[in-house]
């Protein structure tokens, strides 16, 4: 590109404060807003001009109903759309029901974009290497949609359809993701060359609990090594009414290496993903399994 | 489109009370170094990666270049310059000073304001942990080395 | 040390105090009134011929000021010689490098002059790019400057000694190709400056410069003003390292134009992108390393041949070129040496000056070559080095090499015996070398780097130690702090010889309106150079000083002392005066007397040859011994560096604070370069421009690092001082690259051994987990 900017290109700025005032903004302005949680991906993209710049962002910020988050026995975990990445990882609950999504917390960026950012936002991104995904594909998350025109509930596996695109509609929003079932044990793995500030390379996730026959329901998901964020069914399909085994660890982390379709870029190649899919899903699986 | 749009917003940075006019597009970061003429934030990168902007809002650190002038309305934002006590240093200020954590010097307002929102947190905090606390804030002369140095003198001093 | 009251002690520097309230200004942090912003417009193409540029919607945008084009220069070029000066401040008939800067807009704000570039229409006629500088040497590749149709901007050819004779002596002959790798300064701030063009015929700027008499000259000749003219006004530098900070940019050239043709102050700042897309980086080399040993493994010759990718300009390239292979043969004792070179052009972004600046690419292939031999010998890579290290001249002696590099103090094989006795690789042996997939390592490396560098043109520089009635003292130099803490060392030199305390000296920041010149922040001279100048101008003043006492107490000046802030009589210590007393007595004497203290560096120029390799690159040069311990990964690749010993003879460490952040912050930076950083480069477009994906260190990335002095009191160097600069970042990467043999069995020859690299190295191998 020709110039470099530093300067964010001109918008105007609406602060809706009900998901109502919200979607009915994003209604009536469709094609030129665009909602923002945190802004830590929004803001360098309109600075870098990678994004269109939209005639009105819509902070999402004053809507106190989009700002819990919470668990109950029965309902299990639901992160509103502006619950911070810093807020997910100190929550009593999910330290303790589901530390997998700490460990893609903590794994994320740096202290000041984790206090602003959101699992929502991370997710919307559409990135294939967004680090809250695979946690919350292994813990088979739902997003909660809203628009002016209807209210929808999608598992994630339908959210994520190509690199940066989302089933998310231009006039709606996600108001929450829901967890319903706590898993047993639950891991998130990532890849990349430093300690720090890094993209995934690879990013597994898994998740087990035990299934009414007595054997073990395996959530395996992936990042950064495909269009998307994926589950490895076929992994996943190794311990359908199967003992836990060496051998059958092996032989998941062999198929998830052959379901993943990563591609080169100049961040790794296809090939070294690959490997590291093996590798990650082989260490994960071994952290959740207990045979 | 021109960038005619003005919003009124309230800051209380440092303390004291702005009531000024800000663009939508502007950055909290534009906002304290060319409006309020305090440049002791730096901008480093401008996208969130380097820290160097690094300001504590409502007590938390946050990059202040990912934080729009008008989400700031109403907050407490605490920068470099308020750190001091006029001219006596805060313990964290001295434990940079007499451990040598800095050489340039640009990274050292927000490593300052990182290490400070930890101290706040954790008074005795290890090694693993204050280099998790810094990780969002580059510095290319040091080698971080004297700057994690820096912040355990500082948990000291913070300790008496 | 407890002889010097100043010098080495732990002081704090003299700057922290400013830097941690905030209140030092940076270039960004300067404004003036009516101020205008300048941005500039780049090129989309890596090599493309410029057709015409049209401003007229971009002039016609409400609040845009001024317009610059790479005409409106004149044709004016720059480099670093006199047949070498190919660049332009802004590309008028070609761009050579994508990015490369082509107008630059003056606007009331910089939003403005974003959107104005926006509407410049620049018609361009692509031309073949070229990307590898052994590419570009071939017959038909695409001709970048029509002064060098073959593309190779310089070359060298060094030869002493019977390098063929020795090789055919030799037990043990090994040929390697080794490469290093495209890496970066880095530096936090990215490159800003103020200026004003006075339209009485003067310009004043305050611009991010380690070394602003370059900037000072630059502006000069671009502007056809007299020295006297130009103004730097230096801020406090977030940053150098060399390359871009020594050199005048793009942005530099176009706000001093345009603020001659606005009539206000102009001011520009690069986005960390931007500089990271276009920053003059270090130069990738390419180094085919012949070397010879005898049955103990004694070094009988080396030959290096090697080729470096200059990307778009010659810039300072000759002197990288020289700085890659006059040091050779140190540390070790070499009695044969041949070296060919050749600086290639290619669509790339710049090459230049960089921290351990040349020595870096031929130090790392030797070290490494010379452990792959120990290795096949059977000889413990210690004794090795200690077998061919050089030993410390006899007092009052001098070393010198084949190719008369000179030195009187050499701590190699002091420094290697602090390294092997220090636990990292003494307990070796004793510490698990692998733990689940973890497989661990130690190396060690044993690297030269030179000091006090004065090679070409102007290379003296002064100081003034002014003294004020109150016994307060100014200092007064042309060189730069650009972070490494030359004022503190500098104020520390005036104390110590003054007699007084470090807090009664005040070093003003560098005006060359002012400030006596100094030749810059590189090449490791300050201390040395601008250090001795200091020393003359303290004892020039303190002379000044004593003369006075002498004459008012009617006793001769050999008898008085000046020591810990007061003035004595040496016979009766008790007869004694502070030094503020002193100081108001000397002024006030008759009608008052200015008491300034001036001195010069003494260096002088050797018989130094570019061409020739011959003679010395700089005053003295420093020795380090390092060891690194690091955990790979072995289904991975990802490694984890635990911990640094640096075994480093700086001669004395006059400031031991920012000695060892010197040390610890070059081998974190060398560390960087070993494992962590590359530019991805596609035809000549940079993938990785962000601080996300250019993979510098960050706070859980470095090792423990302990830094051990080795004294050996160089009596060139003011208090025996060498330098403390880049001598562990030229260390660390050979270290490095040693353990990761230590801990994988693989010599890596290319830097940077990413994980991914070593993965695919183990599989080759077969060493890598199951199938």
């Amino acid at each position: 590109m020709p110039v470099f900017y530093r300067r964010l290109p001109p918008f105007h700025y609406v602060s809706p404060r009900t998901i109502e005032e919200a979607v009915l903004f994003l209604a009536s302005h469709a094609g030129e807003s665009k909602p923002m949680a945190g802004g830590t991906d929004l803001i360098p993209n309109l600075k870098r001009r990678e994004l269109a710049a939209p005639n009105y962002i819509v902070d999402l910020k004053g809507v106190e109903e989009l700002a819990g988050l919470s668990w109950h026995p029965q309902e299990g975990l639901q992160i509103g759309a502006l619950a911070t990445i810093r807020s997910i990882s100190r929550f009593p609950e999910i330290r303790r029901l589901y530390p997998s999504l700490v460990q893609a917390a903590l794994s994320m960026a740096s202290p000041q974009v984790r206090n602003r950012g959101t699992f929502v936002g991370n997710i919307c991104s559409g990135i294939p290497s967004a680090d809250s995904a695979p946690a919350l594909l292994s813990l088979n998350a739902e997003l909660s949609l809203r628009s002016s025109r209807a209210e929808r509930t999608l598992p994630l596996t339908r959210f994520f359809i190509g690199p940066g695109e989302t089933a998310l509609q231009p006039d709606e929003i996600v108001t929450a993701l829901r967890i319903p079932e706590a898993a047993e044990r639950c891991v998130y793995l990532k890849l990349s060359p430093r300690h720090s500030m890094d993209m995934a390379i690879t990013g597994v996730a898994a998740a087990v609990t035990k299934s009414r026959n007595g054997y073990s329901d395996v959530r395996i998901a992936l990042g950064a090594v495909a269009p998307v964020p994926m589950r490895a069914v076929r992994a996943e399909a190794v311990f359908k009414d199967r003992p836990i085994s060496k051998d059958a660890i092996e032989e998941a982390a062999k198929a998830a290496r052959a379901e993943c379709r990563p591609i080169d870029d100049y961040r790794a190649s296809a090939a070294y993903r690959r490997d590291m899919v093996y590798v990650l899903t082989r260490r994960a699986l071994e952290q959740v399994l207990v045979p | 489109m021109q960038n005619t749009e003005r919003i009124s917003i309230r800051l209380v940075v440092n303390g004291a009370r702005s009531d000024i006019s800000v663009k939508p597009s502007a950055t909290l970061l534009e906002v304290l170094r060319e409006d309020l003429g305090l440049t002791g934030t730096k901008e480093g990168c401008g996208v969130g990666e380097c820290g160097a902007c690094t300001v504590l809002m409502e007590g938390e650190p946050v990059n202040a270049c990912l934080v729009l002038a008008v989400e700031a309305d109403g907050k407490h934002v605490e920068t470099i310059e308020g750190l001091s006590d006029g001219d006596v240093l805060h313990p964290i200020q001295q434990a940079f000073v007499e451990m040598g954590g800095m050489q340039c010097g640009f990274c050292t307002p927000g490593m300052i304001l990182s290490a400070k929102a930890l101290l706040d947190e954790n008074k005795s905090p290890d090694e693993e942990e204050i280099r998790k606390a810094l990780e969002g804030n580059f510095c290319r002369c040091t080698g971080y080395t004297k700057i994690i140095a820096s912040v355990r003198d500082a948990a000291l001093r913070m300790r008496k | 040390m407890d002889e010097y009251a100043v010098i080495g002690k732990r002081l704090p520097r003299v700057d922290a105090k400013e830097k941690v309230l905030g209140r030092a200004r940076y270039a960004a942090d300067y404004s003036l009134p009516g101020m205008l912003w300048c941005k500039v417009l780049r090129a989309p193409h890596a090599h493309a011929r410029i057709l015409n540029i049209d401003a007229s919607r971009a002039e016609r945008l409400p609040g845009v000021k001024g317009i610059v084009t790479g005409k409106d220069f004149g044709g004016w070029t720059w480099g670093f010689m006199a047949n070498t000066r190919d660049e332009p401040p802004l590309a008028y008939d070609k761009v050579r490098y994508l990015n490369e800067a082509v107008a630059a807009v003056a606007a009331v704000d910089e939003e403005t002059a974003e959107e104005a570039c926006e509407l410049i229409e620049v018609d361009y006629d692509e031309l073949p790019g070229v990307f590898d500088p052994e590419e570009a040497m071939r017959p038909g590749a695409p001709v970048i400057h029509e002064y060098r149709p073959n593309n190779v901007s310089l070359e060298y050819h060094y030869d002493f000694g019977n390098v063929r004779g020795a090789f055919e002596e030799s037990y043990l002959v090994r040929e390697d190709r080794f490469k290093t790798g495209r890496v970066t300064k880095g530096y936090l701030e990215p490159p800003a400056s103020l200026a004003y063009y006075d339209p009485a015929g003067s310009i004043t700027v305050w611009p991010a410069k380690q070394s602003p008499y370059f900037h000072y000259r630059h502006l000069a000749a671009c502007f056809r003003l007299p020295l006297s003219k130009i103004r730097i006004v230096q801020p406090f530098i977030g940053g150098g390292f060399g390359g871009t900070k020594n050199d005048s940019v793009a942005g530099d050239f176009c706000a001093v134009l345009l603020s001659k043709k606005t009539g206000k102050p102009v001011k520009f700042v690069y986005s960390q992108e931007e500089e990271l897309s276009v920053s003059k980086r270090r130069h990738p080399v390419i180094l085919y390393n012949k070397m010879g040993v005898t049955r103990d493994g004694v070094l009988t010759a080396i030959e290096t041949r090697a080729v470096a990718d200059l990307g778009g300009y010659t810039s300072i390239s000759p002197l990288s070129l020289y700085l890659v292979g006059f040091a050779t043969p140190i540390p070790y004792k070499l009695p044969n040496y041949k070296f060919d070179i050749w600086g290639v052009f290619t669509n790339n972004p710049m090459s230049a000056a960089m921290r351990g600046h040349g020595i870096t690419h031929s130090r790392f292939a030797c070290e490494i070559q010379m452990e792959m031999m120990a290795e096949e010998l059977g000889i413990d890579p210690v004794e090795m080095r200690m077998r061919n290290g050089i030993d410390p001249p006899e007092a009052g002696g001098i070393y010198r090499t084949i190719n008369d590099i000179t030195f009187k103090t050499c701590g190699f094989k002091e420094a290697l015996k602090a390294a092997a006795e220090d636990p990292v690789w003494a307990e070796r042996g004793r510490r698990p070398g692998k733990i689940g997939p973890v497989s661990y390592g130690v190396g060690i490396s044993g690297t030269a780097y030179l000091g006090g560098a004065r090679q070409l043109g102007h290379q003296s520089c002064g100081a003034v130690v002014r003294i004020c009635e109150d016994g307060t003292v100014n200092l007064l130099t042309g060189a730069t702090d650009c972070g490494q803490g030359s004022d503190t060392v500098l104020c520390m030199i005036a104390a110590e010889e003054l007699g007084v305390r470090l807090e009664s000296i005040d070093i003003k920041r560098v005006d060359t309106a002012y400030t006596p010149v100094d030749p810059g922040s590189y090449g490791s001279r300050v201390t040395i150079l601008a250090g001795q100048a200091t020393q003359r101008a303290a004892r020039d003043a303190r002379r000044q000083l004593i003369e006075s006492a002498a004459s008012a107490w009617k006793v001769e000046p050999g008898e008085l002392d000046i020591r810990g802030g007061f003035l004595f009589l040496k016979s009766n210590p008790g007869k004694r005066i502070p030094f503020e007393k002193l100081a108001k007595m000397a002024c006030y004497e008759g009608s008052g007397a200015v008491i300034i203290g001036r001195g010069y560096s003494g260096y002088g120029i050797e018989p130094m040859d570019f061409n020739t390799g011959h003679g010395n690159g700089g005053t003295s040069y420093s020795f380090t011994a390092q060891t690194v311990r690091l955990g790979v990964d072995m289904e991975t690749g990802k490694t984890e560096v635990s911990d640094f010993t640096i075994a480093h003879d700086c001669g004395r460490p006059l400031h031991p604070i920012s000695v060892e952040t010197q040390n610890e912050g070059g081998a974190v930076q060398g560390m960087g370069q070993a494992i962590y950083e590359e530019f991805i480069m596609d035809k000549g477009v940079t993938r990785n421009n962000t601080f996300l994906d250019y993979k510098m260190p960050r706070s859980t990335d470095v090792p423990k690092i302990r830094v051990i002095d080795i004294i050996t009191d160089d009596p060139d160097g003011p208090f025996g001082a060498k330098e403390a600069s880049e001598g562990s970042i030229v260390s660390s990467p050979p270290a490095v690259i040693s353990a990761l043999h230590d801990a994988t069995g693989i010599w890596f020859k290319e830097q940077p051994v990413t994980p991914e690299k070593i993965v695919k190295a183990l599989k080759d191998a077969g060493k890598w987990g199951s199938s």
